[in-house]
């Protein structure tokens, strides 16, 4: 009996010494990664191709869950530990998660190639304080203007397809309490608000100036949406009611779609007119990334780089595309006759010449446009003069300033 | 029960000069009976509207919940009926197997919590009823304390204990049966106030007879007590199925582990789900149906327990 | 004020009377109450001093067997043939050590910084440093181990004493049988509770000292273990919250309370008030189909809150299903503001609230209705009492009465009636007039669960949930107070 165990264990240690020797270069264990619901098949079909491709990485047992670009970083923050070692987000939690210790740096080859292939915007927006923190897999996470052609003709003012579908007795939604949409109005009329970046992922400073007469202008162009009566607040097409038009992003086309059937049309956003003057609806140009969460063991977190890569590159992109329409970021794919054609695709490339890229803003700058929008819904603004009207959009400034005050 | 204290129907008149009670039929007893009628109406036409005002989510959820996600929308619309009756979301909840798991880990601990629970604050409320000790007056005061924390405050200490014992997220069906349970004898007030209504000298006479406490816990006060032990079973058991905090606080990021209130609070919720508010509705119904027929199936011990325990506290 | 006079008294007098003289005693009371405190402490010490001096005693006249299980714990049992309990002794002390060297003492020595060593990287892997969370965590629990095992070294050296004088009596010393044999009998109580209160401590008790002590460090997402260090900041959280610090928190703060309380009031009494008139009108004589109408309403129980009120809420949106039939009847023109005008949105949430609150209500009152004596009734009628005379004479004083322990309880759990609030509106709408993301709706216990999920700020989340315990505390001390019925638990058995 204890040779036998002695058997077994020279055996068993043998083995791992071997194993250790084959794991130089490779890796073999779990790797959680974290993706949107309809992305998890792909993912997981992706992830045999990528092994198949890597006979060293052949051991990786990939743990895909359905943990949308919305969550991720919540849960992330919560427990890094126990988070994702791959995991989607949106662009704007990008120095949350640096901040919050859920974030590793690119290593200087991924990060050089990542560079090459990708469009400037989405480099842009995964670098911070010039290192790169994650790999672009989207430049799509910008918003558009989706109509019903039956309904609306002229989709070129703000206020026409509201006249239009107020004709039909329809509906446009557009979520004017949401810190994402909101700033359509502000930046289409020449304000903005952007905040500095420290290499922690600290947010310093704001650049503001939404207390002007341009602020003004967006402030007045939010209040008069807000009051018409074909006005709904809302972005989320499959919970959107009878509606002619709705301002969305690229991920709700199938739910549109479906709402409109033949009549399915998408273009960049209208303009608005305040006292006179017309201004072209503006907003964020984001993006979505994948990125790979700091690890402890060196062999893992060479096997998460080298997967992260191979899912955010030129092949996976072009198969998020013709799965979900997703909009890639990657300069080839973006070149690919489907993706040029796309007609949702083109429209959000038209309202990209209006936009500006997202950069980095404090948690709390979403609900501080909340309540801003809140209010205007809740008519709390409606009929007040100029005076008070730049009164609150002061407050509204100081407020977002106040937020890297603390 | 109900009928011993009802008021009796028939009509009486004291007659002072005779001392007695008589039953009096008179033209203005008849009136009387006439705006008896016309308040009985009045509730009835009360009542009805109640009813109805009180079934009317179920009844559109119902509803909501045949409406194809394939052939018609799956998202909000702003009609109720639904232009065809499918049972196509049915359908897609039993294929997809994502919410059968939803469900069977709900029921797993459903079922485990309901019997730990109930074992859990029998004990206690014996114990503190029925013994006196050193420190039982402490301990009920600490409890008493302790319940003034809000819940929700030690939730991340929960989750970070439960993970050392890696009952997070793969191990969440466990960790939430512990969580659920582990406190649970701190709801001992209602099952105490039942033991106490039960007289002392039943078990002074049996230990006289020379029985243990623990035979009398057993053999003398369980049988008797058959309407808390159900009240405190359909509790435990009813609980959670609806926690969507703690739950997934617990499970996040394993979708596997998720209970059915997350499961179906994330399809209304999240962005990534588009046009599954039908087969949330579907869901819900799944989940309502069985709840809903064990509860009026016991709802007799449900009003003996909340009836004592609104009385003594 | 003499007996007599009190009796003469209104209802709504003598409610005026007690609360004054309430508080007009309340001055003396908490001085009271302070001196028991002080008191208390004092005992406190006194007691620790006397043990102290017990223990000396034990040793100096103890044996060898007595001496020796000063230092190794359960020696002296063990040599005097209580090898049972001896053996759980001596294995407890083991493993306190043990635990202490391998395991506590290294937190324990922590617990002062929460943590010194820092998160770095090497090359890109990443090392990591002091975990302050666990530093606290386990600080804890450390500290009531310690607190535990001094309790039980204390039991080991009392049990010496007891052995010994029981031996030179000659008397005989219980064998583990008899022990075990108690713990079904005189010593059941410690069978039934060990399990329940092991899982209070460990669950409960330790989790609430953990977020009270949250309270003062500064722990939120920028301080996150384990990749970074959080520590010990004093008050700061305190003055932030309550107004002296930035942000506006204690503006907020103010507000969100006074709803929170308008709030628990509101949803208390009118479901109290509205449930017993169904439950009335339901058990009137000649109301035919008792059990169904009872059924239709109790069925909103047994559904799960998530479902039914998350579709609730979805029914009344903007573009919700009952916007939309109000609109295509031409009843109205824009969408009513539900959810998003603040006051609408509460009231909207008061309405929901009785549809969720009556039911509840309705059984209660049921059951305790049918126990009001008949007889009462009776000679009411006979008196000529109309229904409502006879509600107000009879069946609202006995509700009341018997009840009043049910609407505390009620009152504090819609305090903290997270459920309603969180599914219907989750807190919102938001304003400009408020800080910290705290909605027009929110509780405190909503918004101490947002800052807690969505904005991982522990730290505030903690001081919120430090003061919803005060507030909690204080309304259950003054009512406690002034319904006498709840007291004394006796009066029941």
């Amino acid at each position: 009996m204890r040779k036998f165990f002695a058997l077994v264990l020279t055996l068993a240690m043998t083995l791992s010494l071997f194993s250790f020797v084959a794991n130089a270069e490779g890796y073999t264990g779990d790797i959680k990664i974290w993706v949107a619901d309809s992305m998890v098949d792909l993912t997981k079909a992706k992830v045999e191709d990528f092994k198949a491709a890597h006979p060293e990485y052949a051991g990786i047992n990939a743990l895909v869950e359905p943990v949308g670009e919305g969550d991720s970083a919540t849960n992330m923050i919560t427990d890094v530990e126990g988070g994702a070692d791959i995991f989607g987000f949106a662009q704007d939690q990008l120095s949350r998660l640096v901040a919050a210790g859920a974030l590793v740096e690119l290593s200087e080859e991924n990060a050089a190639i990542v560079k090459a292939e990708n469009d400037p915007g989405a480099v842009g927006a995964v670098t911070m304080a010039d290192l790169m923190y994650a790999y672009p897999m989207t430049s799509d996470n910008g918003y558009f203007l989706y109509y019903d052609k039956s309904v609306i003709t002229d989709p070129s003012t703000l206020e026409g397809v509201l006249e239009q579908a107020n004709a039909a007795n329809k509906k446009v939604y557009f979520e004017i309490n949401n810190g994402w949409y909101q700033p359509a109005f502000f930046f289409g009329a020449g304000a903005y608000v952007t905040y500095d970046v420290d290499d922690a992922g600290n947010l310093v400073k704001a650049n503001i100036n939404y207390a002007t007469p341009e602020g003004l202008a967006g402030l007045k162009g939010i209040i008069a949406l807000a009051s018409n009566p074909a006005f709904v607040n809302g972005s989320s097409a499959s919970n959107a009611m009878d509606y002619a038009a709705i301002v969305d992003g690229a991920w709700d086309q199938a739910a549109v779609k479906a709402a409109f059937g033949d009549n399915f049309a998408a273009t960049k956003l209208p303009t608005f007119n305040v006292d006179g003057k017309d201004y072209q609806l503006s907003g964020f140009g984001g993006f979505k990334m994948l990125g790979v969460k700091p690890q402890v063991d060196e062999a893992k977190l060479a096997a998460c780089d080298a997967l992260a890569l191979y899912l955010a590159g030129e092949e996976v992109q072009a198969a998020r595309f013709e799965q979900s329409g997703w909009g890639p970021s990657n300069l080839k794919v973006q070149q690919s006759e489907a993706v040029k054609n796309d007609v949702v695709l083109s429209a959000l490339a038209s309202q990209l010449a209006y936009t500006i890229p997202q950069g980095q803003y404090p948690g709390d700058y979403w609900s501080t446009a909340t309540a801003l929008g809140d209010d205007i819904i809740a008519g709390k603004l409606n009929g007040l003069s100029d005076e008070d009207l730049m009164a609150a959009l002061k407050d509204f400034e100081a407020k977002l300033i106040a937020l890297v005050a603390q | 029960m109900a009928k011993k204290n009802e008021i009796p129907e028939v009509d009486i008149i004291v007659d002072h000069e005779a001392g007695v009670i008589r039953e009096v039929k008179s033209s203005k007893l008849r009136s009387q009976k006439a705006h008896e009628r016309r308040v009985n109406r009045g509730i009835y036409i009360l009542l009805t509207i109640i009813s109805i005002v009180w079934l009317a989510p179920f009844v559109f959820l119902l509803l909501q919940s045949f409406r194809s996600y394939l052939t018609e929308d799956g998202g909000m619309v702003a009609y109720l009926i639904p232009k065809t009756f499918s049972l196509d979301n049915y359908i897609f909840l039993f294929e997809d197997g994502t919410y059968l798991r939803w469900y069977g880990n709900t029921l797993t601990i459903a079922l485990f919590v309901a019997v730990i629970q109930t074992v859990i604050v029998l004990s206690v409320s014996y114990a503190l009823s029925r013994m006196r000790f050193r420190g039982r007056k402490l301990l009920m005061n600490v409890i008493l304390v302790l319940g003034m924390f809000p819940g929700f405050l030690t939730m991340i200490a929960l989750y970070f204990l439960l993970k050392q014992l890696g009952l997070t997220q793969e191990g969440a069906i466990p960790g939430l049966i512990l969580i659920y349970t582990a406190s649970s004898g701190m709801g001992y007030y209602i099952s105490k106030g039942f033991f106490d209504t039960i007289p002392k000298s039943l078990d002074e006479s049996a230990r006289i007879d020379g029985a243990t406490r623990f035979y009398v816990f057993r053999r003398i006060i369980m049988p008797l007590s058959k309407p808390i032990v159900i009240y405190t079973i359909l509790m435990a058991f009813m609980a959670p199925w609806g926690d969507y905090v703690f739950a997934s606080y617990v499970a996040f990021g394993k979708s596997n582990s998720y209970n059915v209130a997350v499961g179906l609070y994330r399809w209304v919720n999240t962005q990534d789900y588009q046009g599954y508010f039908t087969r949330f509705c579907a869901g819900g119904v799944l989940v309502a149906i069985p709840i809903t027929a064990l509860f009026l199936m016991l709802q007799k011990y449900y009003v003996e327990g909340v009836t004592g325990g609104a009385v003594k506290g | 004020m003499v007996d007599l006079e009190y009796l003469k008294l209104s209802r709504g007098q003598k409610m005026v009377h007690r609360l004054m003289s309430y508080l007009k005693r309340l001055p003396g009371r908490i001085a009271r109450g302070f001196l028991k405190m002080l008191n208390a402490i004092g005992l406190f010490f006194k007691h620790i001093v006397e043990e102290v001096r017990d223990v000396g005693q034990t040793f100096i006249q103890g044996d060898f067997k007595t001496r020796t299980s000063f230092f190794i714990m359960g020696f002296g049992s063990i040599a005097r043939g209580q090898v049972f309990r001896g053996l759980l002794f001596f294995l407890f002390q083991v493993i306190f050590v043990l635990y202490m060297v391998f395991f506590g003492g290294y937190y324990l020595s922590k617990l002062d910084t929460l943590g010194t060593v820092e998160t770095v990287k090497k090359g890109r892997v990443t090392v990591y440093g002091d975990n302050s969370f666990l530093i606290l965590l386990y600080g804890i629990l450390t500290v009531f181990f310690i607190i535990a095992f001094l309790y039980t070294w204390r039991v080991n050296v009392k049990q010496n004493k007891i052995g010994q004088k029981l031996q030179k009596e000659g008397k005989k010393l219980k064998s583990a049988k008899d022990d075990l044999a108690a713990f079904a009998d005189h010593q059941f109580h410690k069978t039934l509770l060990a399990l329940p209160t092991l899982g209070i401590f460990t669950f409960t008790i330790v989790p609430i000292i953990f977020m009270v002590l949250v309270a003062f460090t500064n722990y939120d997402y920028t301080h996150q273990p384990p990749g970074k260090l959080f520590t010990w900041v004093g008050l700061d959280n305190f003055y932030n919250m309550l107004g002296t610090g930035t942000a506006n928190f204690g503006d907020t703060f103010r507000q969100v309370l006074f709803w929170t309380l308008v709030w628990a009031f509101f949803a208390t009494f009118l479901n109290y008030f509205l449930g017993m008139m169904v439950a009335i009108m339901i058990n009137k004589k000649g109301i035919k189909l008792k059990k169904m109408w009872r059924t239709i309403l109790v069925m909103t129980i047994a559904i799960p809150q998530f479902v039914s009120l998350l579709y609730v809420s979805k029914m009344f949106a903007a573009d919700g299903i009952i916007n939309s039939y109000l609109m295509n009847w031409g009843w109205i023109s824009k969408p009513l503001p539900f959810w998003t005008d603040g006051t609408w949105a509460k009231v909207t949430i008061l309405v929901i609230n009785i549809w969720i609150g009556i039911p509840y209500m309705m059984l209660i009152a049921t059951g305790i209705l049918m126990n009001i004596p008949a007889d009462l009734y009776e000679s009411a009628r006979i008196d000529g009492a109309n229904a409502v005379q006879t509600y107000a004479k009879i069946t609202l004083p006995y509700m009341l009465f018997v009840t009043g322990p049910y609407l505390l309880t009620s009152f504090i759990g819609n305090i903290n009636n997270f459920n309603v609030i969180y599914l219907l509106t989750g807190g919102r709408p938001l304003s400009l007039e408020l800080a910290g993301n705290a909605g027009h709706t929110d509780l405190l216990i909503t918004w101490l669960y947002k800052m807690t999920v969505n904005d991982t700020n522990y730290k505030m989340a903690a001081v919120i949930g430090i003061i919803v315990f005060v507030v909690t505390a204080v309304i259950n001390l003054v009512v406690y107070n002034m319904i006498p019925s709840v007291k004394n638990e006796e009066d029941f058995q």
